[in-house]
């Protein structure tokens, strides 16, 4: 290689040529990766592309209506002077754009320099350093940034036509918003390393993949409770007033909205002067993130972790009691060894796996909305207009004394579709170990079915139990309760089960990414319309003869017949039936 | 039986596997004794890897039957497994168990005695050096520690049979060592030891004999002697390896470059 060529790939001015390469690089892995798809992941993405201006029409619309709203005398009334919110609203967005490309990018970032195994080769080629990190931080940026775009473009937009503003205030727009992006990327990346150098980045990964699914979640999940014709007065002007907080003339992230009101509005000298400290501010920190990430990934600071983890002590084995030792052999006589190494591995496995938990702490979340919303319900059956005829009121009732039962279940619903579906797949390229062993069918099939069903039946269970207590149901509703959910878990673990076995996947990283094919939409349709089917066998009986003043007991007994009896069928044929597509599982 | 009367550990005969159109091991037939290390050699892509899952039980041939320690691998396969113990080219590991969970995981499948298991584990730790880190999560293993756990799991039956997918990729010079003695104190103890690599100076000073695969098609079984007599007069190995396997003529191409 020639100085020339060393000086040229080291100069300043070069170094966007550079990072135009690495970008057109991802464009090309990206352009390749679509064209060699299948055509289901063709169309996929055409879809995904048409939803994208789907949600620009929709950000368009809610703009103006928001705009409209802002403006109505109706709304003065309701929280005061909206001259003082309207001028919030730039600080509001910009201020949101920050925040929300802190966090995101710091996600991106932690995948992009630590995860996607490339920085190796990218830094080993003759490609300026810098050319990398500002590659890998727009990378990191470009979709966050269009979605922020997307959203807060519109409203800007919309607000600039509305107030008058004048025509610069336009292009700063979208020039402010760029480089807090910048801003925040760059603080993104010394986030990120700082955090890398304490704890292993695959573990902060999972961590983090943890965090945002259980947020969210707990986020989608609290509407539920919440009841916007409710809000007074006072609460909306409470909420209005925390967002002029974040107005304040001494926070850096209102100066830059404040200048894009000042400019709009021909305050140029407050305007250009808090313009030119944003531009100061944002590239400054920019830089200073830049060099200094740089500097501390390739001096390999942030790759040496300080270990914050104190060192096992090496356990002494304590002396076994003879009752202990007693009760460890009968447990060994009644349960085959290979059995119960699976079912305890398994077990480890996705408690130590917190990748997995996400997937498992969701039913939970879902199972106390519900049952906080029955028991809000006193167990009484919605009365709508209250046109129904006494008599299907009456049945709704007797079916409300069970709604603790149907919560028990969706959550079991729920759990077994990660537990019982995906009992093998989570073997992923570990399967080997099962494969070569001496295990029988019989054997790995029985232990991938207590993995499913125990821990769901004991949650169920558990909730049951709860929502019972808290109900004061007879003792008697509740142990006919308790069989009724033990049994329909038993038919919907091996239906899930079964489907497990037929789209088994093992070719994963990622356990998030564990679920592959038809077989996932399959074995939820299946499941959902068993616990219709069995939920109708074990409770029809029981509301129908109640209700025509039959015994209860006998009903009952009736019911637990029929569900019972179904619930078994389906625990068991279906696995019978594909018992010999498991000793060729892992061969595709 | 062998000229000596040991009887065969690993028997295949026509050992066949289509994956589609594409043959990847065609009417493969050989026999490794007990007592003995068997070297499989191969280019990359010959179907060194396919033969060996089929040995061990993770592919079913299309046709053709393997036997392992007498146990039919596709009728009695639970038997023949519980004869072997097979090490992966990847040692794909569950990694959120440490190292001493996933040999106890392995010793319960394989349905040890519990005294025994937590003995052999101790055993095979110290053996591979894995002490310190026995009680580490395996993803923490850098990727030779992880290769000598692999091994060590399938050590902890003390199997009849040993396979071995490119076993010494990886290792520091000590841990091939080692492993190379281990294998030949199996094999001196009655065990069959089969192993594939593309490090022909191991295969060369180890294996008692040598099969080479290429196309999916075995061209040639023997000891080293008997691979001399097949060849053109070359006499180590990598010569005769070339020469069986065309590619020899790379060896003029480097020499034109010279």
């Amino acid at each position: 290689m020639t100085d020339a060529f060393l000086a040229d790939a080291q100069s300043v001015g070069n170094l966007w040529h550079y990072v135009g390469k690495l970008l057109r690089l991802r464009w090309v892995i990206f352009y390749s990766g679509f064209r060699r798809a299948k055509l289901r992941g063709k169309i996929g993405t055409i879809v995904l592309g048409l939803l994208v201006l789907g949600g620009l029409a929709f950000a368009f619309t809610l703009s103006f209506l928001l705009l409209r709203l802002l403006r109505s005398p109706g709304l003065e009334q309701f929280i005061g002077d909206t001259g003082l919110l309207l001028a919030g609203v730039p600080v509001l967005i910009v201020s949101a754009a920050f925040v929300g490309i802190l966090l995101t990018s710091f996600g991106v970032l932690l995948q992009a320099l630590y995860l996607a195994g490339d920085m190796d080769f990218l830094l080993s080629a003759p490609v300026p350093l810098r050319a990398i990190f500002i590659a890998k931080l727009l990378q990191a940026i470009l979709p966050n940034f269009s979605l922020i775009l997307l959203f807060g473009l519109p409203v800007l937009y919309g607000l600039g036509a509305s107030e008058g503003y004048n025509v610069l205030y336009y292009p700063l727009v979208l020039l402010v918003l760029a480089l807090l992006a910048l801003a925040a990327a760059g603080l993104a990346s010394l986030l990120v390393m700082a955090v890398v150098r304490v704890f292993p980045a695959r573990r902060v990964a999972e961590v983090l993949g943890f965090l945002v699914a259980i947020l969210s979640f707990t986020c989608s999940q609290s509407g539920q409770f919440v009841r916007f014709s409710n809000i007074s007065n006072d609460q909306a002007t409470r909420a209005f007033t925390l967002l002029n907080h974040l107005n304040s003339p001494w926070s850096p992230l209102a100066w830059s909205g404040r200048s894009l009101v000042d400019i709009g509005e021909g305050r140029w000298l407050s305007g250009i002067g808090l313009l030119l400290l944003t531009l100061v501010l944002t590239g400054g920190v920019f830089a200073l993130s830049l060099a200094t990430a740089e500097r501390l990934y390739y001096s390999g600071w942030a790759r040496v972790q300080v270990s914050t983890r104190k060192k096992r002590a090496i356990h002494t084995r304590r002396p076994v009691a003879a009752q202990d030792r007693e009760l460890t052999a009968a447990v060994n006589r009644a349960i085959p060894s290979a059995l119960r190494a699976i079912v305890v591995k398994d077990f480890l496995m996705l408690r130590r796996d917190i990748r997995n938990m996400s997937q498992l702490v969701t039913p939970i979340i879902m199972g106390i909305v519900y049952a906080l919303l029955l028991i809000r319900s006193g167990g009484q059956p919605p009365a709508g207009r209250g046109e129904a005829p006494p008599a299907v009121m009456e049945l709704m009732k007797n079916l409300m004394v069970y709604g603790n039962v149907g919560i028990s279940l969706f959550v079991s619903w729920l759990l077994l579709s990660r537990l019982a579906m995906m009992g093998f797949s989570q073997e992923g390229k570990n399967y080997w170990l099962l494969k070569t062993a001496p295990v029988s069918t019989a054997t790995l099939l029985s232990a991938k079915y207590l993995v499913a069903y125990l821990p769901t039946l004991v949650l169920s269970w558990g909730f049951l139990v709860a929502i019972s207590l808290v109900q004061r149901a007879s003792l008697g509703t509740l142990a006919f309760s308790l069989v009724v959910v033990a049994l329909t878990i038993a038919g919907t673990a091996g239906l899930n089960l079964t489907f497990g076995v037929v789209g088994a996947n093992f070719d994963w990283e990622d356990p998030r990414r564990i679920s592959q094919g038809s077989a996932g939409c399959l074995s939820a349709l299946a499941s959902m319309v068993f616990l219709v089917i069995s939920l109708g066998l074990f409770f029809g009986p029981a509301v129908l003869i109640k209700s025509l003043g039959g015994s209860e007991a006998f009903s009952q007994l009736i019911g637990l017949a029929l569900g019972g009896a179904a619930s078994l069928a389906c625990a068991f044929i279906p696995l019978w039936l594909v018992r010999r597509r498991v000793s060729r599982l892992g061969e595709a | 039986m062998n000229d000596t009367g040991n009887p065969p550990l690993i028997e295949t005969k026509n050992l066949v596997k289509h994956f589609g159109d594409k043959i990847a091991v065609n009417n493969v037939s050989f026999e490794v004794y007990e007592g003995e290390i068997f070297g499989f050699l191969g280019p990359n892509g010959a179907g060194k890897t396919t033969t060996i899952k089929m040995i061990v039980g993770l592919l079913q041939p299309t046709s053709g039957t393997v036997k392992v320690a007498g146990y039919d691998v596709q009728t009695q396969p639970l038997l023949a497994k519980a004869s072997n113990g097979y090490v992966p080219d990847t040692p794909n590991l569950y990694p959120k168990l440490s190292g001493r969970e996933l040999l106890r995981f392995v010793g319960d499948l394989y349905e040890l005695d519990h005294q025994r298991v937590e003995r052999r584990i101790d055993e095979l730790l110290n053996l591979f050096d894995l002490d310190q880190a026995g009680d580490d999560p395996i993803d923490s293993y850098s990727h030779g520690m992880q290769q000598k756990t692999a091994l060590a799991a399938a050590l902890m039956h003390d199997p009849r049979v040993l396979v071995l997918d490119e076993p010494t990729v990886g290792l520091d010079p000590r841990s091939a060592r080692m492993i190379k003695d281990m294998l030949r104190q199996m094999a001196n103890r009655g065990a069959a030891v089969f192993l594939s690599t593309h490090i022909l100076e191991i295969a060369e000073r180890m294996c008692d004999r040598i099969g080479i695969i290429d196309k999916g098609e075995l061209i040639a079984v023997g000891t080293m002697a008997e691979l001399r007599s097949l060849g053109k007069g070359e006499t180590s190995l990598e010569d005769i390896f070339l020469s069986l396997t065309g590619g020899a003529e790379y060896a003029e191409i480097a020499e034109v470059l010279r």
